[in-house]
């Protein structure tokens, strides 16, 4: 098999190692998820017709920019001492978060309307992958959170 | 006397999930993962997309044959004729990270409709058609339409003889597709933008036809899963 | 011994103004299929990431189109894109994929894009 990157074969265990089912639930997400109210039910109370919340177009573009404006991509053919973790760790690639977006909305996030469920599955993946953590997520969300309802 | 003009509804509270969005996209901003200029002009050019220009590239295809042979051969100098450079236009100017640049036109016939599924993830033909709808981006439709055309598509209102060859695009690599369905009939003599406003979305991807006085998408409503996938 | 430098920009260097996968044209050298060709679909091992279908391993197609030429996504994810090969579209009948497809539709198909190291001859 000529063609196959022999490369390849010495990163199995890296790979093997990101194994999302041995994702655990993410507590703050759950609180979001029991007690955040989704737009199907904004738009019933308020008589609002807009099918998408403001948010959808944003939560999409962060998305794109995950993925790379410029192209970068993961380079784990890099000498494992050249690697810079935490750059490594910085794009998220479209397929791969789709892949893991059905994942975790399937375990966790199944009763929750779309686009909530992909803004849940972001997060979730975010924190998963080291990107930024759990406490510094929900100290964030409380700052905005007096920010939006202060006026 | 003043007339009292009664103001748009508006939904009057913030939503966690509207918190957790700023948040996310903030850390991911302070972490250095995009900047902040870069996410507004991205946002500002997904505010633009939308599916008139693809429907107007099938409507133009129906009043010229020159151009409907352009269009099947070559979708994307097609789409420059409808404002949408797949290239340039792209904050990026050389396409998108998940859309490229090779737009293919599917030309049904009457014995042939083509429709189309991303059954690896969602890819879609978003700088001509928009933001893909949520049941497109299902393992539902994804998993089934390759499989069941047939018994997806009667869900959809759709149901073809057994004659004609119904082709599942599967959208797997660098290539997105919009289909350009038959025109229908009674529709003779109708000017570009009234054949335009019959060519909705969900004509664009396959799963309707374009009908005379059908000029929107049929709301679908989501049902839970007769075998529910596990892991 | 000095690090070899990443040019993490290649892509935009070569892309911009022209597109992907457009700027990747002539790079694949002669097309083993040509329209028309019957092919079968190899079983290849799956070493990470690909994106050839599971349903369409060892079924039999048609070439229908020379769509573009690119790296194999299975490279590209590896930043692995001096290897440039040719991208076929190819048809498949349902009743080829599906043994149990109804007989009453015969006539209807699958159309998928694999690259051409995923294609033998029938």
């Amino acid at each position: 098999m000529a063609e196959i990157n022999p490369k390849y074969f010495e990163l199995d265990k890296e790979m093997r190692d990101r194994n999302l089912d041995e994702s655990t639930p993410v507590s703050l997400l759950e609180d979001v998820k029991d007690k955040g109210r989704v737009w199907d039910d904004l738009c019933e109370q308020y008589g609002v017709d807009n099918p998408d919340p403001p948010w959808r177009i944003t939560l999409e573009a962060t998305c794109d920019m995950l993925a790379g404006g410029y192209w970068e991509t993961f380079n784990v053919c890099k000498p494992k001492e050249e690697r810079n973790p935490e750059e490594e760790q910085k794009h998220l690639d479209a397929v791969e978060r789709r892949w893991e977006e059905d994942q975790l909305v399937n375990k966790y996030y199944d009763e929750i309307p779309f686009p909530e469920r992909q803004l849940l599955a972001l997060a979730h993946t975010l924190i998963r992958r080291g990107l930024f953590d759990e406490e510094e997520l929900a100290r964030r969300m409380e700052e905005i959170d007096r920010r939006l309802n202060s006026v | 006397m003043a007339e009292k003009h009664k103001p748009a509804p508006m939904v009057d509270e913030v939503s966690e999930f509207e918190v957790l969005e700023i948040a996310v996209r903030e850390l991911a901003i302070e972490k250095g993962l995009f900047t902040a200029e870069d996410h507004q002009r991205w946002t500002e050019y997904m505010h633009t997309l939308g599916p008139l220009p693809a429907a107007r590239l099938v409507a133009k295809a129906w009043l010229d044959p020159e151009f409907k042979k352009l269009a099947v051969e070559d979708g994307v100098k097609a789409s420059l004729e409808v404002g949408i450079d797949w290239v340039n236009s792209m904050p990026t100017h050389f396409g998108t990270p998940s859309d490229y640049c090779n737009l293919r036109v599917l030309e049904d016939t009457p014995k042939l409709k083509h429709v189309v599924v991303c059954t690896l993830c969602s890819c879609y033909p978003r700088p001509i058609l928009g933001q893909s709808p949520e049941w497109y981006r299902t393992p539902n439709y994804r998993r089934r339409l390759v499989r069941w055309p047939r018994q997806v598509l009667a869900e959809f209102g759709l149901q073809l003889p057994e004659d004609v060859e119904v082709r599942v695009e599967d959208s797997n690599q660098k290539s997105r597709f919009i289909v350009l369905p038959v025109r229908p009939e009674g529709t003779e003599g109708w000017s570009e933008e009234q054949l335009a406003e019959i060519v909705t979305r969900d004509c664009l991807i396959g799963v309707a036809v374009p009908k005379p006085g059908k000029t929107a998408n049929d709301p679908r409503p989501v049902r839970p899963a007769v075998n529910p996938y596990h892991h | 011994m000095s690090k070899p430098h990443y040019d993490r920009e290649h892509h935009v260097k070569k892309a911009t103004g022209i597109g992907d996968p457009q700027c990747f044209k002539g790079e694949a050298g002669q097309p083993k299929f040509k329209v028309g060709d019957k092919v079968r679909v190899r079983d290849l091992p799956d070493i990470f990431y690909n994106r050839t279908q599971v349903y369409t391993r060892g079924a039999p197609a048609t070439v229908a189109e020379l769509v573009y030429e690119s790296p194999a996504a299975e490279d590209e994810a590896w930043d692995n894109t001096d290897k440039v090969v040719w991208f076929y579209s190819l048809v498949f009948k349902q009743k080829d994929l599906w043994p149990d497809y109804p007989d009453a539709f015969a006539n209807d198909t699958v159309e998928t894009e694999l690259p051409e190291r995923w294609l033998e001859p029938l």
